[in-house]
C-alpha cells in the first residue's frame, strides 16, 4: 500500500510517498516533494498547500493522489512565533548645534573657526575677522566661489563653508586657499546666524580628530571645565564621521535619550521576574533565566513592549480561536541590535545608529485544531488521513536513517519561527525542547540593520539571509565575499555592473543597497549567530542529560535552516571542542535535511504496524 | 442669494493677479539675483576642437560624448529649451564634485546616442562615459557594454531637467570609480511622448544630417562664461 508523510512545518510543507509492499517489510521510498506551506500552521489554511505537496510528489512516482492509501500528518509541534522590535534610544539636537554627516564628497580639508555669515553678507564683513560661510542652494558652485575668493582678497579670514548642495567638491577646486566645506546640508535655514562655529573635514578613508574630542570642541571654544563636561555628547555624536560642523549656541545640545520601552514582566512558574525594555536584550534574557519554567509573560500597558505583546497575543487567538487572555507566552528571546534612525533636529537628514531589542515571542497552541485539520483534509482529498505522532519523535526516526549516526542522538531544527532541540537516549523516552526565534527573527535582524524595505513590499532580507555575496567589479568579473574572483567569458548583464550581488541558483541578483559587502556579510553573520547560534546552544542545554551539552554525541541539523550555507558551519566551530558531532542530517541518505518528519512519519507507522500486528 | 456672475469672477480674477505680480518679485529676490536660474539661461560656452580624441588613461577620466549638433549649432538648447551651455556644466560640475575628471569628445559618425555614448566609454580611461543629443535624451555607458545596452539610460529628454543632469554627471563618476550609485531618479510623463514626439523626431533629423561617417571622433576645450 502506498502511505505519503505529511510534515507541515512554519514555511514549508514536506510529503515523503513511500510503498509498503508487506506488514513489517521496510519501505520503499517513492518520491518526496516540499512546497511553501499555506497559513499558519496546524490551521486548516493549510490544506492548499498539503494538496500541492502531495500533488508534486504522486506526479514524480507516476501515481494521482487517489492511489494514495493513506496520508499520515504530523502532530506538528504545537508552538508558534511571532516577532517585533523596537528603538530603545534616540538622539536629539536641540539649537541646531550641530550637524554631523557623511556627505559623499565633502570639499577642503582641515578644521576652521568662526561666526556664521550668510554668503550674502560675505562684502559687509569687515577684513580680518573669522567667519564661516553658510551658503544656500540659491548661490550656484561658481557665485559662491567668487565671493569666498573676494573676500579672502579684502583680507576677511574665512574658515569654512558650510553648503546646502552638493557643491563642496566644486567650491573648494575653486578657491586658492584650502578650507573644510561641509555640503549636503539640507535645512541650511536653520543654521543658527552671527554664532561662533567650527566645521571640520577629515581626508579620505580618516574620521574627524578635533570635533570628536571633547577636549578638542574646548580648545577651539576656549570651554571652561563645566562647559567641556556638558558637550560630550557632541562629541561622542561626531565619532567615526568624516565631517562635521559645531555650532555653540548658548542652550544647544545633543541628547541620547533612553525612550520609555516598558518593561517585560516574565512569569514563571516559581517567580516573576520585571525586566526593562531599555536595559537591553541581556537585562531580559537574565530575567527569563531567573523566571524559568516560563509560564507567561506581559507587557507594561500602555506601553510599546505592552503593545508588542499584546499583537503578539492577538495574532495567536485569531489563530486558535482562543481567547486572548488563555493564550499564554511560553519562551521569549531578546537581541541587541543598532538600527539606523533619523535624528530629531538634525539639519543634514543625518542618521544615527540606535540601540533596538528584537523580540521573538512563542505561544503553545492546541492539540484539537490538528484534528480539525485532519478530518478537513480527509474531506478535501477523499483519503484517509490520520495523525501520525509527536513531531519531535518524527524528526529523531528520520534523521537516524542519516549515514553513520547513531544514539544517543540529538537534533536541532532551525525553523522559521521556532528553534527545536530533541534528544534520543536508550530506553528513554524522545525529550524535546522549543525555543522562541529563528528563520524569521534573523531576517527581520539583517532588515532593520541594514536598514531594508521590508515585507511584504520586499524580500530581499530574506535573499540576503540565504545567500552568499559578491561584487560585480567589471562585467567579466565578480569578487566573491571570500575575495576570490571568478570570470566570465560572456558579459554579465548591465544591470549587475558595480553591484553588490547574491549568489542564486538562477545566477546573481543585484541588491538594491548602497552599504559594502563587508557590512552586509557582518549584520548577515551576526544576526545568525546571535538567533541561531544562541538558540541552538540553548535548546541543546535544555535536552542535554543535566544540562550538559558535552554529554551529547552526535546532533544532526534538520529542518529548512539546515540547508543554509554557513549556519551548520558556525556551529561547528561553536561545538566541536566539546567532542560533540555535528553535522546537517542527510536523510535517507540522499535528502539532506530536509523531509526528516515526513520519513519519520512513514518510518513509525511501518513500526507500529509490525508491532501491533499488522493491523494497517 | 448673490448671484455670482462672470464679470465678478473676472474682477477676483484681475485682483488676484494684480497682487500676485506686486509680491512675486519681493518674494524671491534670491532667485531673481542668481546667476544660474533653475532654467539655465545666462550660461554661455565656447566650444573649441583640440584635435583627434584618442583612448585616454587615467581611471579619473568620464567622457562626455557629445552627438554631432549638441552645443553650437541649431538652437543650443534642449527639447524643452533648457541651454545645452547650463546642461553640459551640471554634467561636468557632477563628475568633478565626486573627484572625477570630466573630457568632452563630440562624434560625427553616429547621432545615436547609444552609439555614441558606447564609442565615448571606450575613449574614457575610466571605462565609463555618458552620451548626449541636442534634444537632451542621454545615456550612462561602459566599454564592455553593447551599443544597445547602457548603465543608466534616459530616455524622456522633456522630463530631464538641470538636477538631474548633475546627478547623471555624478552617477557615472561613481561607477567610474567603482561604487555602487542607486540609479538616478527618473520623472515620468505620460504625456511627454504624444507631447514632443513629433518635434523629437525633427530634433534627430536635423541631428543627423550632420552625421559624417568618415569623420573621426574630436576633443573639444570647453569654456564655460
Amino acid at each position: 500500500m502506498k502511505i505519503a508523510g505529511v510534515d507541515i512545518g512554519n514555511s514549508t510543507t514536506e510529503v515523503a510517498l513511500a510503498d509498503v509492499a508487506v506488514a513489517g517489510a521496510p519501505p520503499r521510498f517513492l518520491a518526496s516533494s516540499r512546497v511553501s506551506t499555506t497559513g499558519i500552521k496546524g490551521t486548516v489554511a493549510n490544506i492548499p498547500g498539503v494538496r500541492r505537496a502531495l500533488e508534486a510528489a504522486v506526479e514524480r512516482a507516476g501515481l494521482k493522489i487517489s492511489d494514495i492509501d493513506l496520508v499520515l500528518l504530523n502532530e506538528a509541534t504545537p508552538v508558534i512565533g511571532d516577532i517585533a522590535m523596537e528603538t530603545i534610544t534616540e538622539t536629539i539636537i536641540t539649537e541646531s548645534s550641530m550637524i554631523g554627516h557623511n556627505p559623499n564628497s565633502p570639499g577642503g580639508l582641515g578644521i576652521g573657526v568662526g561666526e556664521t555669515v550668510r554668503v550674502g553678507d560675505l562684502d559687509i564683513v569687515a577684513p580680518g575677522r573669522a567667519v564661516i560661510v553658510v551658503i544656500p542652494r540659491s548661490h550656484d558652485f561658481e557665485r559662491a566661489a567668487s565671493a569666498i575668493g573676494a573676500a579672502l582678497g579684502r583680507g576677511v579670514d574665512v574658515q569654512g563653508a558650510i553648503v546646502q548642495g552638493d557643491d563642496g567638491v566644486l567650491i573648494a577646486n575653486r578657491l586658492s586657499k584650502v578650507l573644510p566645506i561641509v555640503d549636503e546640508v539640507h535645512l541650511i535655514d536653520q543654521v543658527p546666524l552671527g554664532m561662533l562655529a567650527a566645521v571640520e573635514v577629515a581626508d579620505h578613508g580618516q574620521s574627524i580628530q578635533q570635533l570628536s574630542n571633547p577636549y578638542g570642541i574646548a580648545t577651539l571654544f576656549q570651554l571652561t571645565s563645566q562647559e567641556t563636561a556638558m558637550i560630550i555628547p557632541i562629541a561622542k555624536a561626531l565619532i567615526g564621521l568624516r565631517s562635521a560642523v559645531v555650532v555653540r549656541t548658548p542652550a544647544g545640545d545633543v541628547q541620547t535619550r533612553r525612550i520609555p520601552a516598558g518593561s517585560l514582566r516574565l512569569i514563571g512558574q516559581h517567580r516573576t521576574v520585571v525586566a526593562p525594555m531599555d536595559g537591553g536584550a541581556d537585562a531580559i534574557m537574565d530575567a527569563l533565566a531567573q523566571a524559568a519554567p516560563l509560564q507567561d509573560v506581559a507587557g507594561e500597558p500602555g506601553t510599546n513592549v505592552g503593545g508588542m505583546v499584546e499583537r503578539v497575543r492577538h495574532t495567536m487567538s485569531g489563530v486558535t480561536g482562543k481567547p486572548a487572555n488563555t493564550i499564554a507566552i511560553r519562551d521569549v528571546l531578546a537581541v541587541d541590535c543598532l538600527v539606523p534612525q533619523r535624528v530629531a533636529g538634525g539639519l543634514a537628514q543625518e542618521f544615527s545608529m540606535e540601540n533596538a531589542v528584537g523580540l521573538a515571542a512563542m505561544v503553545n497552541t492546541d492539540k484539537l485544531l490538528m484534528e480539525q485539520l485532519a478530518s478537513a483534509l480527509h474531506r478535501e482529498i477523499g483519503v484517509p488521513v490520520e495523525l501520525g505522532g509527536v513531531e519531535a519523535n518524527m524528526a529523531i526516526l528520520g534523521t537516524l536513517t542519516t549515514p553513520g549516526i547513531d544514539v544517543p542522538l540529538a537534533i536541532l531544527d532551525l525553523g522559521a519561527g521556532s528553534t527545536d532541540a530533541a534528544i534520543l537516549q536508550r530506553g528513554q523516552p524522545v525529550r524535546s525542547m522549543h525555543l522562541a526565534g529563528a528563520g524569521d527573527m534573523v531576517t527581520m535582524l539583517i532588515q532593520r540593520e541594514l536598514d531594508l524595505p521590508g515585507a511584504p513590499e520586499s524580500d530581499v532580507a530574506e535573499q540576503i539571509k540565504r545567500h552568499p555575496l559578491a561584487k560585480v567589479e567589471s562585467l567579466f568579473h565578480i569578487r566573491h565575499e571570500d575575495n576570490s574572483v571568478r570570470f566570465f567569458k560572456e558579459p554579465l548583464d548591465p544591470s549587475l555592473f558595480g553591484r553588490v550581488a547574491l549568489i542564486t541558483r538562477d545566477g546573481l541578483t543585484p541588491i538594491p543597497t548602497h552599504h559594502p559587502i563587508d557590512r552586509i556579510r557582518t549584520v548577515r553573520r551576526e544576526a545568525k549567530r546571535r538567533v541561531f547560534v544562541r538558540n541552538a546552544l540553548r535548546a541543546l542545554s535544555a535536552v542535554a542529560p543535566g544540562g550538559n551539552i558535552r554529554a551529547l554525541q552526535f546532533v544532526a541539523v534538520v529542518g529548512g535552516s539546515g540547508l543554509d550555507f554557513e549556519v551548520a558551519r558556525m556551529l561547528t566551530d561553536i561545538l566541536a571542542p566539546h567532542g560533540i558531532v555535528i553535522g546537517t542530517a542527510n536523510i535517507r541518505g540522499e535528502l539532506g535535511p530536509i523531509n526528516a518528519v515526513a520519513t519519520g512519519l512513514v518510518l513509525s507507522w511501518v513500526e507500529r504496524a509490525t508491532t501491533g500486528g499488522g493491523n494497517g | 442669494m448673490p448671484q455670482i456672475s462672470e464679470a465678478a469672477v473676472r474682477e477676483a480674477v484681475r485682483e488676484i493677479l494684480a497682487q500676485m505680480q506686486l509680491t512675486a518679485p519681493a518674494a524671491s529676490p534670491a532667485a531673481a539675483s542668481a546667476a544660474t536660474p533653475s532654467d539655465g539661461a545666462g550660461v554661455r560656452m565656447t566650444i573649441r576642437d583640440l584635435g583627434p580624441a584618442k583612448a585616454g588613461t587615467s581611471p579619473t577620466e568620464v567622457v562626455v560624448a557629445l552627438a554631432p549638433a549638441f552645443g553650437d549649432k541649431l538652437k543650443m538648447k534642449t527639447i524643452t529649451g533648457i541651454p545645452h551651455a547650463a546642461v553640459l556644466r551640471e554634467i561636468l560640475a557632477g563628475i568633478e564634485e565626486e573627484g572625477c575628471t570630466g573630457r568632452v569628445v563630440r562624434f560625427w559618425h553616429t547621432s545615436d546616442v547609444a552609439f555614441a555614448g558606447n564609442a565615448g566609454a571606450k575613449l574614457a580611461g575610466s571605462g565609463i562615459a555618458i552620451g548626449i543629443q541636442s534634444r537632451g535624451t542621454t545615456v550612462i555607458h561602459q566599454r564592455d557594454l553593447f551599443p544597445l545596452q547602457n548603465l543608466e539610460l534616459f530616455p524622456q529628454a522633456p522630463v530631464i531637467d538641470l538636477e538631474t543632469y548633475r546627478s547623471i554627471g555624478r552617477n557615472a563618476a561613481r561607477y567610474a570609480k567603482g561604487e555602487t550609485p542607486s540609479p538616478v531618479k527618473q520623472k515620468n510623463d505620460q504625456m511627454a511622448r504624444p507631447k514632443y514626439q513629433a518635434i523629437a523626431a525633427v530634433f534627430h533629423i536635423r541631428e543627423t544630417s550632420f552625421v559624417d561617417r568618415a569623420k573621426k571622433p574630436v576633443d573639444v576645450e570647453v569654456r564655460f562664461a
